[in-house]
């Protein structure tokens, strides 16, 4: 079958869904590879280019589109796009099918099979795939170097001979996966790096990645964004109020905010108000990754550089990841191969449409001349459910001395009584028993006290030989044997030289296989 | 040679074989210790032979060396795969021995009881120590005598089974008479009842019939038993033939013989402590057999389990800086520590830190893996235990399963129902990536559910892991 790749129409749109290295992989799957010319030049990548890996370059939209099974792009398509679609045909693309309702209609009325790449569901077999993700990834990123361009001071601190540096703060608010992008980019650029976000159980994430988690002191705390499938859900009144009484405390030291704030299916939530820009110092920057939604900042306009009274820049572009095109297309085409991958079980360029299967069922928007969104919930949760954590009692100093000396002291009890009772039985024995046997007794007893010594010292590792060698000093039985073979009864003479025979066996089998282990034991 | 150079050699003889299992605390001292046990047991046999009271010496050379011959064969023939077994077969010689040198106590000490008073004087050896005995010390003689033929032969037909089993000429599964231990524990009782009657003055009788029945018992202990149990089994029987080896010497009044099988028998028994304590089950409990009842309804397990293929495994090491490689039984069973070797060295070459992990019961034997992996020239630094290791699963980009099931349960940890709920394990699933190699879907020995198979971070490697590691060593690198 063959999968096309058209050239972006959306006026500013530099990503491609097809790059010459994922096209090398689709033909492994076994598909031929179809681009309409120029798609990719925006994006870095020629036509030679692709012609280079196999792909066949095809100069109009229309051709493409007649002669491709499967159609593979970045934006949802256009009127003009769904009209050349087919009925039986597939398209991966970004959908949005919540906003998008008539489009939703139109792709359904033509009978194709839509698979929406923002509708992919979030379970760990799907992240591969998690085509927002790998563009938030990018945005967070961005979003960063954005705010260094329009941001007049170093980010990392520095003391130098004409002066000292303080370090740019940064505040990151929403650790989604574009929030934990912009933190560790930040972070490594050496800014001090806050972060807040509302679910408590990603505090660990941003702390992983070297920020601050700004901690809100707020006895209902908001809920596990398990239930959500890992996105955060509406906060309640008295929760954002607290929230925004935070951000007005930290606007005036933060010289950079980064908002991430989004909730599925919703407006972007206002976290940013005009009070606190009018609070940060000049030259401050705000970069507002949800002004698609109408942004977490009163002052956002969407795709819009503004500046305010008080000189604070706010930055609401909404194509970050098309700014970075050549990095974007690469995660992006990544993002469909796999798809492909797992729409071709069979390695054999046909593609199967399995609904039954999670994750390409939870991406299908249309299928066969029907609306398939929204998908029935997948099989798998998508985050298990955080457990509460109990805090470990911290002891005290003193309460662990104390539990120490308990503890010797429980140890000492007992070996003292172990020593009593076996100094007891010993007397029981020597009292009965003829003085010849005790000889031998504490001998024995001795013998044991060294040997459970040494052989707690063992190494793991050198079980199988301890064993092999204690087959071998085993053996000693055979002195035993060799006492008794010189004597007058045939039969004892006969049963003494079997036993030499064997332990004689046992000691040079035994401590020649010991050597052979022992010699492999090689270091690196 | 006087009585009291022989003493001295065996003064000797056992310090060396403190030193020669102390040495053993190391890699690189383990080879020279092999040494000193070697040569105190020389001079143990040469004191011996030449020592007061040693006669037949044509036999004695004929046997020795006939059995140096087969010792050596057996030594140099044997798969490193095999050493189970072969540990096995060598416990059984003890106990055979055991047995053997018991009889011939209680024969020459019937025939001695028969001679007259000048006759006695002139005996010498072990005749002779047996000659001069008072009747108490013959008295204790007989339960010493009795003891040792007792230990011996559970020792001796337990092995045995051990060893059918380990070959896999005895099928593995435990299984039971019907009585179950109330058979075992008549056994003994019988015995004990047989050891009173022998002691009071009845005949050889009582030694033969108490034979059979320990005969019994080692055979049915070991065959209520099943598989996997089997690295405690083979330390117990260890223990058992040291014990054996300790009751010979004092029959003998062999200061020499009690010390080493005083040595042998707590280092089997040590080895069996650490076994039990590695699946968190009382030494008990293995010896009778089978996993402990449920208490309750296993934890339900959701998520399907995902098949991966070499391609698949073969990327995603490329891919990964740190690599933990997870042995167990499977890897021996099917050959496969050359080829997991190989895979090893590319790795390493390839910049990445490649390490094993090994649970003290993976295998059949204690320290098994070790071994193998040594014979595959792994170098020994980067095989680690399990308490070295478990820490670094979180940063572990991808966790290599080979063969294991039971070690690597997160069901231990995370269901308290389970029957090995409480078991320590290598916590594989906390690595970004796991990579089982398993020959099918299947619950293996122990018949428990593995939901480390169903996570999301584990994809199922199946086939042979020889031939799926083989697979994956072209494309590394």
């Amino acid at each position: 079958m063959n999968i096309g790749t058209p050239y972006e129409n959306f006026p500013g749109e530099a990503r491609v869904a097809l790059t010459p290295e994922s096209a090398r992989h689709l033909r492994k799957l076994g598909y031929d590879c179809l681009v309409e010319a120029g798609a990719g030049k925006a994006a870095g990548f020629s036509d030679d280019a692709y012609r280079v890996a196999g792909v066949t370059v095809v100069e109009s939209a229309a051709a493409l589109y007649a002669q491709s099974d499967i159609v593979a792009k970045v934006r949802p398509p256009e009127a003009s796009e769904v009209d050349r679609l087919r009925s039986g045909q597939t398209l991966i693309s970004f959908f949005y099918p919540v906003q998008n309702r008539d489009l939703l209609e139109a792709a359904k009325a033509r009978g194709v099979n839509v698979i929406a790449m923002d509708m992919v569901p979030r379970i760990s077999r799907a992240q591969k795939m998690d085509a927002l993700s790998s563009m938030a990834n990018i945005a967070g990123y961005r979003a960063v170097i954005e705010a260094g361009n329009n941001f007049g001071r170093f980010f990392t601190g520095q003391v130098t001979a004409a002066g000292k540096v303080p370090p740019a703060k940064v505040l990151v608010i929403g650790a989604g996966v574009a929030g934990l992008a912009a933190i560790g980019t930040a972070t490594s650029l050496g800014a001090i790096t806050y972060a807040f976000d509302v679910r408590p159980e990603v505090a660990e994430q941003i702390e992983s990645m070297g920020a601050e988690f700004v901690y809100l002191d707020f006895a209902d705390q908001a809920a596990d964004g398990a239930a959500t499938g890992g996105y955060a859900a509406p906060s309640s009144p008295e929760f954002r109020e607290k929230q925004l009484q935070k951000f007005r405390e930290l606007a005036p030291q933060i010289d950079i905010v980064i908002t991430t704030a989004l909730i599925p299916g919703r407006d972007a939530p206002k976290l940013w108000l005009a009070d606190m820009v009018a609070m940060m110092k000049p030259g401050s920057v705000i970069i507002d990754l949800a002004a698609e939604r109408g942004g977490n900042c009163d002052l956002t306009v969407a795709d819009q550089r503004v500046v305010s009274d008080n000189g604070v820049i706010v930055i609401g572009y909404t194509d970050f990841p098309s700014r970075m095109a050549t990095q974007a297309s690469t995660l992006y085409s990544t993002n469909i191969r796999h798809m492909m991958a797992d729409l071709t079980p069979g390695k054999d360029g046909k593609l199967v449409h399995n609904m039954e299967d999670d994750v390409i069922r939870g991406s299908t928007v249309t299928f066969e001349g029907a609306i398939a969104y929204p998908p029935p919930p997948p099989k798998i949760q998508a985050i298990a459910a955080q457990k509460p954590k109990e805090k470990p009692k911290e002891l005290t100093q003193e309460e662990k001395r104390a539990a120490e000396t308990a503890a010797f002291k429980a140890q000492t009890r007992n070996q003292g009584l172990l020593l009593v009772a076996g100094t007891a039985l010993l007397l029981l024995v020597g009292a009965y028993a003829p003085a010849s046997f005790m000889n031998h007794f504490v001998v024995f007893t001795l013998a044991c006290f060294v040997g459970f010594q040494v052989i707690w010292n063992v190494s793991h590792s050198l079980h199988t030989p301890l064993m092999a060698v204690t087959n071998a000093v085993s053996g000693i039985v055979i002195l035993g044997a060799l006492l008794q073979i010189g004597s007058g009864n045939w039969l004892v003479v006969v049963l003494a030289a079997l036993s030499v025979l064997i332990a004689t066996v046992n000691i040079v089998g035994g401590f020649l296989v010991t050597r052979r282990m022992l010699a492999m034991f090689q270091k690196s | 040679m006087t009585i009291g150079i022989v003493s001295a050699a065996y003064i000797a003889a056992a310090v060396l074989f403190i030193l020669s299992l102390g040495g053993l605390s190391g890699q690189e001292s383990a080879k020279r210790a092999v040494w000193y046990g070697i040569v105190g047991m020389g001079l143990a046999v040469i004191a011996t032979v030449f020592g007061p009271g040693v006669g037949n010496w044509f036999i004695i050379a004929v046997m020795i060396a006939g059995g140096s011959v087969l010792g050596y064969y057996v030594a140099s023939r044997v798969q490193m795969t095999e050493m189970p077994q072969l540990v096995a077969a060598l416990h059984s010689f003890v106990g055979l021995a055991a047995v053997f040198i018991g009889f011939n106590a209680h024969i020459e000490a019937a025939r001695i009881a028969l001679l007259d008073q000048p006759a006695r004087a002139a005996l010498e050896g072990f005749a002779g120590i047996l000659a001069h005995k008072t009747p108490v010390e013959l008295a204790i003689m007989k339960v010493e005598v009795f003891l040792g033929v007792f230990i011996g032969a559970v020792t001796f037909t337990g092995s045995v089974i051990a060893f059918g089993k380990l070959a896999g000429r005895v099928d593995g599964k435990a299984k039971k008479l019907p009585g179950g231990h109330v058979l075992n524990a008549g056994a003994a009782i019988l015995s004990l009842i047989l050891l009173v009657m022998y002691a009071g003055g009845s005949g050889v009788w009582m030694l033969v019939l108490m034979t059979l029945l320990a005969f019994f018992i080692g055979y049915h202990l070991i065959m209520g038993i099943g598989g996997a149990d089997m690295p405690v089994v083979v330390s117990m029987l260890n223990s058992y033939s040291g014990w054996a080896a300790t009751a010979i010497g004092f029959t003998l009044g062999n200061d020499l013989l009690i010390v080493t099988g005083a040595l042998v028998g707590s280092s089997g028994a040590i080895l069996s402590y650490i076994m039990c304590k590695a699946m968190n089950r009382s030494f008990l409990s293995v010896i009778l057999g089978g996993f402990g009842s449920m208490t309750g309804p296993a934890m339900e397990i959701t998520g399907e389990q995902v098949a991966i293929d070499a391609d698949g495994v073969a990327a995603a090491l490329n891919d990964a800086d740190s690599v933990v490689i997870v042995p167990g039984y499977g890897m021996a069973v099917a050959q496969a520590q050359q080829s997991v070797s190989e895979l090893t060295r590319k790795l390493r070459a390839a910049g990445k830190t490649v390490r094993f992990a090994i649970h003290p019961v993976a295998g059949r034997l204690p320290g098994h893996m070790n071994v193998l992996l040594a014979e595959a020239k792994v170098p020994y630094d980067i095989v680690l235990e399990m308490d070295e290791i478990n820490d670094d699963f979180p940063t572990t980009d991808v966790a290599i399963v080979i063969g294991s099931n039971d070690i690597v349960n997160p069901a231990a940890q995370e269901d308290p129902n389970s029957p090995i709920a409480g078991m320590p394990v290598l916590e594989v699933w906390k690595a970004k990536q796991v990579f089982v190699s398993k020959r099918g879907q299947g619950t293996g020995y122990s018949g428990i559910e593995n939901p480390l198979f169903f996570k999301d971070n584990t994809r199922m490697f199946y086939g042979d892991a020889k031939k799926s590691i083989d697979q994956l060593l072209p494309q590394i690198g």
